[in-house]
């Protein structure tokens, strides 16, 4: 029995409706006349404290609610690649027919074409007995995806009947029956999940293996594994957003859902602009082909904004249930927790730190909880994984605020984005000193295996120059960098080539946009090998003028620009180029 | 909101403004159409000989505005355009007082005694109960009093206000007041009135 | 616009602070126009923040001030705050409510529009890239601005924000096209004669007649601050998308803005975010920010200019600091330039345009444009670092690269930064300029630009 209350009082996006006895915690509900959607947040007797997921202007005292008996749920089938929704799953595509340029309220769509027909090829038979999880069938959704379709988590499973055969087929067909104890349940190409709930797996894996990103200053300095979490914090203008963005292009997982929470407008159509142009490294196929986008724009209804986190990772879960990689992206959580803290404030609970509500570290918890990689429920064996990327946009840049300190709790890479790097133009301004990766010991092995065994080894050294330099430049800054000796200085000047050659990447550079991880181990072996060389150059006798007028030190800090991933004979000519160069230098101490 | 909107768009006297202007629509509203027949005729004479008032205005504008144009160029454009609003404005002016003129002397007939009907009507809707005091000015206090029986608990106020016709009710404790004199609802209507006019004579939108 | 009012209610429970909280009322919606009425027969304009249980609580735009509880009754008029538009509106000057200020009658409207707007669905926008000229260099050149961005000033105290504003209002186009432009200006509790400075400014450019004035002054009721901003851009929105006209809409001061929003949570009793300032400034904020934008298949843009000054020049308050968080860059002014007389007085280095990357390059301004920027970037933050160092080890212990650092930084604030308010620069000038910034490096410090516009462009010494 589906509740039927009245409003009785309207403060901005929180609604209060009395009559409402029969609804349910997190139930949707549909609120007044102009029919919004709305969830239930909490229950005091038979009044319903309610969030709305879309603009109350005009809802008056009075008007209707109705519950729908389901809690806030996702549709998961065929077509949700490649989307643009709403917080609430709505395509934004569709509600432009209805409304136009701007968004209007009170309109019904559904996520996805239900007509629209996939070539659907059986993997079951009749008289097949399946269970929860198992694919009864795939259709090619994109060129890049094959889509599972599975029997639902929270299906009894049973024995198949009425299995339909290889064709095309629309979301609402029935494709097969199962049968247990008597009871027939149809099975389509979709089904609902409620948000909130994660969905289930088999077993968990430890994260180890790499999601390599093509930016150098992530995969080889603060690595994130398939399956793990990271935050990526910064100020306004440090570029937290182009380098989520990176993250979405290059990541070298098959699925990306990109959450825009509460951020600006033109970001979502940039990357709706951009994605179908850019091809993917591995595939040669649009981005497009493997991006879901969740939009809740800043100036959308900030209710909307708190789901759209929740819709995002739930639709992550199911293609990783399929057994791919993927990789979400919400930018931002502060804003996500901003709506939180907005709610709460209209519930009138008691604030924490900054008026945040005392639950913001469990939500967060619990969020970054349904990140991993792990084996799917079901049959066939497969494996995917869930890798969360949050940014947390600090108020002030101040990264003791609650939402980076909660976060930090709960991620095991942080990626520190940091303002001075930013005015200086060093982009990623990711801060090497500040950030971290929990995740290096555990894919220092799939380096060793996939690329060369000195990985680590020649991380740990270049790092270790970047910290030197960290110490030395306070003695420059009091002293003058003239109070150093050669043997120091070495090192301030390969820290500099560290940073415009490692560190720096630009990201609107054709070439140097995405590296791979090949070019990323031979532009790191080759400056390590400059320090290695300049270090003995030294003790030969040759003077860090001559090992600065070196011609091989600008192209070394061109080569990431100049050198393309298919040109890696050019980088092992470097090499050559560098020892003759060292050679000559020494040589022209020796002789005079 | 857009219900108060379908509710409002029915009421009498915004069709009756709306006929005086459009005359195609002659047969909406028919019930107090000859109340207001009047004021309409005089209104369609009123209007081609505001027009030549004011395509004189805005000629004469213009002269004066290319005089202006030669000495500073950026601002001409501007103040002639100013003064064409200024023109329009008093234009409208004129409609408005020669439509308010009319109805304020049309007779209090059976027609009148419609709309003052559907006006109670409305009023007391809206305030949820007809246990309500009622104003109005002299003229209408006798047509108010011959519908009072049919609104239980309501009485006229002894104390007359000043309006063009029409009233305005009160509950009785007092704390809700509603304006539904003439002038009120052609005051809230004016926006729409003046768009209309301006229309009729070519200029705006 | 209806021709049945709303019911006035009379039965006021509280004033307090620019809130009244009206009692036994039925009948009435949230965010709905209110109308008071005072005993003196005096009417002020307000709107519901709250309904239910019998109660409605509404902000009063023109204050609270004279307001008594008997006597003052509440009149919840049946729609949204609207404002009326039509192109007549180009040439106009309105208070900050969005009402005549110039003795001309009201518009006569085409259109009445819900002054919050509807937020503009993503899918829809078209993504901004027209070069916009300014004819400033250091925003041409380094903070391009395009169509449809929202790039704010941040300023603080008595800095040259409000000249910088007028010259890009005077001398923004969009090279070689014909496209209508006009120009909307808000002034959010300012001074008047700042207002005033902007309006001659329009006026002596000719450019008066398409551009439309909201004023809300610094003696002007603080709360009406809240619809300003709102009111300006509900006509830009009409001017760009049912006009089709390109509207830059500039906002003084948006710190004013944010104080009446604190005032009106402070009267509420919310628990405040930081500074005092609600949690829900960001969203607040961005719901006038967005409104920036270009829009598929429509002709017109909206670009913003929203100018705010930042208690005691730090950027990290919350209102510069939430606003940089939505706006699509920041065009920052810097103490020490300003003390310098430096004309703009632009930290360059805290400076960005996010929107940069798509309006310059071949086809729009030139194809070195956004190397030969990122080295002088480079190379002016490589100065400031040298500037430094001089400060302490002195000149004479500086190296001879070093040197060439400072050089550069001397080249670019007096030959490149500094620049007349009247003088209004091609972009070729403009990049030519900053050529002959890094041809003060020897090639070999040239890190971020291609060979071959390093050989094409380079101006030996």
């Amino acid at each position: 029995m589906a509740a039927q209350g009245r409003i009785v009082w309207v403060s901005g996006p929180a609604v209060k409706a009395d009559g409402m006895s029969d609804a349910k915690m997190y139930e949707t509900v549909v609120v007044g006349n102009s029919k919004l959607v709305g969830e239930v947040i909490r229950l005091t007797g038979d009044v319903a404290f309610i969030q709305v997921y879309e603009s109350t202007s005009g809802l008056k005292p009075g008007e209707p609610v109705v519950g729908t008996g389901n809690p806030l749920s996702v549709l998961l089938g065929p077509g949700i690649i490649g989307q643009i929704y709403d917080g609430i799953q709505r395509p934004l595509k569709e509600l432009s027919k209805a409304s136009g340029s701007f968004i209007g309220r009170g309109i019904t769509t559904t996520p996805v074409d239900m007509i629209k027909k996939y070539h659907f090829v059986p993997t079951v038979s009749n008289g097949d007995t399946v269970a929860a999880g198992n694919i009864i069938g795939t259709v090619q959704e994109t060129d890049l995806i094959v889509h599972s379709i599975m029997v639902p988590p929270d299906h009894l499973g049973g024995k198949i009947s009425n299995i339909v055969s290889e064709g095309d087929y629309n979301l609402e067909t029935v494709l097969a029956t199962t049968e247990k104890d008597g009871e027939k349940i149809p099975l389509k190409m979709y089904h609902r999940w409620p948000v909130r709930k994660p969905r289930p797996y088999k077993n968990r894996y430890d994260p180890t293996v790499p999601l390599l990103t093509g930016q150098r200053v992530i995969d080889t300095f603060f690595p994130i594994a398939k399956g793990g979490t990271g935050s990526i914090p910064g100020a306004f203008g440090t570029g937290k957003t182009v380098t989520l963005h990176q993250i979405a292009k290059w990541a070298d997982s098959q699925v990306v859902v990109y959450i825009g929470c509460g951020e600006r407008g033109n970001e979502m159509t940039e990357v709706l602009v951009e994605f179908p142009h850019l091809k993917d490294p591995r595939s040669g196929k649009p981005l497009m082909d493997r991006t879901v986008l969740v939009a809740n724009t800043s100036n959308m209804p900030v209710a909307a904004r708190e789901a759209s986190i929740y819709t995002g990772v739930t639709i992550a879960e199911y293609y990783r249930d399929m057994g791919y990689d993927v990789v979400l992206v919400a930018d931002s959580t502060s804003r996500w927790a901003e709506s939180l803290r907005e709610m709460s404030g209209r519930l009138e609970e008691m604030p924490a730190e900054e008026g945040y509500p005392s639950y913001l570290a469990s939500r967060l918890a619990e969020f970054y909880e349904r990140a991993g990689r792990v084996r799917a429920t079901g049959s066939p064996d497969r494996d995917g994984s869930v890798t969360l990327v949050g940014a947390v946009s600090p108020s002030g840049g101040d990264f003791t605020e609650p939402v980076t300190t909660h976060t930090m709790r709960f991620i095991k890479t942080f990626w520190a984005l940091d303002a001075k790097l930013a005015y200086s133009r060093h982009y990623p301004s990711i801060n090497w000193m500040n950030s971290y990766s929990g995740y290096l010991g555990d894919i220092a092995k799939w380096w060793g295996e996939n690329i060369n065994s000195d990985w680590l080894s020649l991380r740990s050294e270049a790092y270790g120059v970047l910290q030197r330099e960290d110490t030395l430049k306070e003695i420059v800054r009091l002293l003058g960098p003239e109070a150093l000796p050669d043997e120091e200085k070495i090192i301030l000047e390969v820290a500099r080539m560290l940073k415009i050659g490692l560190l720096q990447q630009n990201s609107f550079d054709d070439v140097d946009t995405y590296c791979s991880p090949q070019k990323q181990y031979k532009l790191l072996k080759l400056l390590v090998e400059f320090y290695r060389r300049g270090q003995q150059a030294l003790k030969e006798g040759a003077s860090l003028a001559d090992i600065r007028a070196m011609p091989i030190v600008s192209t070394l800090l061109k080569a990431r620009m100049d050198i393309k991933d298919n040109e890696m004979p050019k980088l092992d000519q470097l090499d050559i180029d560098m020892k003759e160069q060292f050679k000559s230098i020494i040589g022209v101490k020796v002789s005079s | 909101m857009d219900k108060r909107h379908s509710l409002v768009s029915n009421s009498a006297l915004e069709h009756t403004i709306d006929k005086i202007l459009n005359q195609t629509e002659k047969n909406i509203l028919s019930n107090i159409q000859s109340a207001l027949s009047e004021s309409q005729k005089t209104l369609d004479n009123a209007i081609p000989k505001l027009e030549q008032e004011y395509d004189k205005v805005i000629s004469d504008g213009k002269k004066e505005a290319d005089k202006i144009e030669k000495q500073i160029v950026g601002s001409s454009d501007l103040e002639a355009r100013n003064k064409q609003l200024l023109a329009l404005e008093e234009a409208i002016d004129k409609v408005f007082t020669k439509a308010i003129d009319q109805i304020s002397n049309m007779a209090h007939s059976g027609d009148y005694s419609n709309l003052i009907k559907t006006l109670l009507d409305e009023s007391t809707k809206i305030l949820g109960t007809t246990k309500v005091i009622i104003y109005t000015n002299s003229k209408d206090k006798n047509v108010v009093q011959s519908l009072l029986s049919k609104y239980p608990g309501a009485e006229i106020s002894s104390e007359t206000i000043d309006c063009l016709g029409g009233i305005t009710v009160k509950s009785k404790e007092g704390a809700m007041k509603f304006d539904n004199t003439l002038d009120a609802r052609i005051q809230r209507l004016k926006p729409l009135i003046r768009k209309e006019i301006a229309t009729k004579f070519g200029v705006g939108n | 616009m209806t021709a049945k009012g709303g019911v006035q209610y009379s039965k006021i429970a509280e004033i307090k602070g620019p809130l009244v909280v009206v009692d036994d009322v039925e009948n009435a919606a949230f965010d709905e126009l209110v109308e008071i009425e005072t005993k003196e027969g005096e009417r002020r304009l307000g709107k519901v923040l709250e309904v239910g249980n019998g109660k409605a609580i509404v902000q009063v735009f023109e204050g609270t001030t004279g307001l008594s509880i008997s006597g003052t009754s509440a009149k919840f008029v049946g729609k949204l705050m609207e404002m009326p538009v039509s192109k007549e509106v180009l040439g106009r000057v309105f208070d900050g409510l969005g009402r005549p200020k110039d003795g001309l009658p009201d518009p006569i409207a085409d259109k009445f529009i819900d002054i919050n707007g509807e937020p503009m669905n993503p899918e829809q926008r078209e993504y901004p890239k027209d070069f916009i000229q300014t004819g400033v260099s250091v925003i041409d050149g380094m903070i391009t601005l395009v169509r449809g961005q929202k790039l704010p000033i941040f300023s603080g105290s008595g800095m040259s924000h409000n000249i910088l504003a007028a010259q890009i209002a005077r001398q923004a186009n969009v090279v070689g096209t014909k496209d209508d432009f006009a120009v909307v200006f808000a002034a959010i509790g300012v001074q008047y004669s700042e207002a005033e400075y902007f309006r001659r400014s329009l006026e002596e450019s000719g450019a008066l007649k398409r551009s439309v004035l909201f004023l809300n002054t610094a003696d002007d009721p603080a709360i009406e601050r809240i619809i300003t901003p709102r009111v300006a851009l509900t006509v830009a929105e009409y001017l760009a998308f049912d006009l089709g006209m390109h509207v830059l809409v500039i906002l003084t001061d948006m710190t004013n803005y944010a104080e009446a929003l604190r005032e009106i949570s402070a009267a509420r009793e919310e628990v405040p975010g930081r500074k005092g300032y609600p949690g829900y400034l960001y969203t607040d904020l961005s719901t006038i920010y967005e409104r920036a934008g270009k829009l598929n298949g429509r002709k017109g843009s909206v670009t913003q200019v929203p100018i705010l000054s930042m208690p005691s020049d730090d950027i990290t308050h919350p209102i510069p600091d939430l606003t940089g968080y939505i706006t699509e860059g920041q065009v920052v002014l810097g103490r020490d330039l300003f003390r310098q007389g430096v004309y703009p007085p632009i930290n360059i280095l805290m400076s960005l345009s996010r929107l940069m990357k798509d309006g310059i390059g071949a086809g729009s301004t030139r194809e070195d444009h956004s190397e030969v920027s990122n080295q002088v970037y480079d190379a002016y933050s490589r100065a400031q670092e040298v500037r430094a160092l001089a400060g302490i080890v002195g000149k004479a212990g500086l190296t001879e690269i070093d040197l060439k650092y400072m050089d550069v930084g001397d080249v670019f604030e007096k030959e490149f930064l500094t620049q007349a308010t009247d003088e209004n620069r091609t972009i070729e000038e403009t990049l030519n300029l900053l050529w002959k910034i890094v041809s003060k490096l020897p090639k070999n410090e040239i890190t971020k630009i291609k060979d071959k516009y390093v050989d094409q462009y380079y101006q030996e010494n």
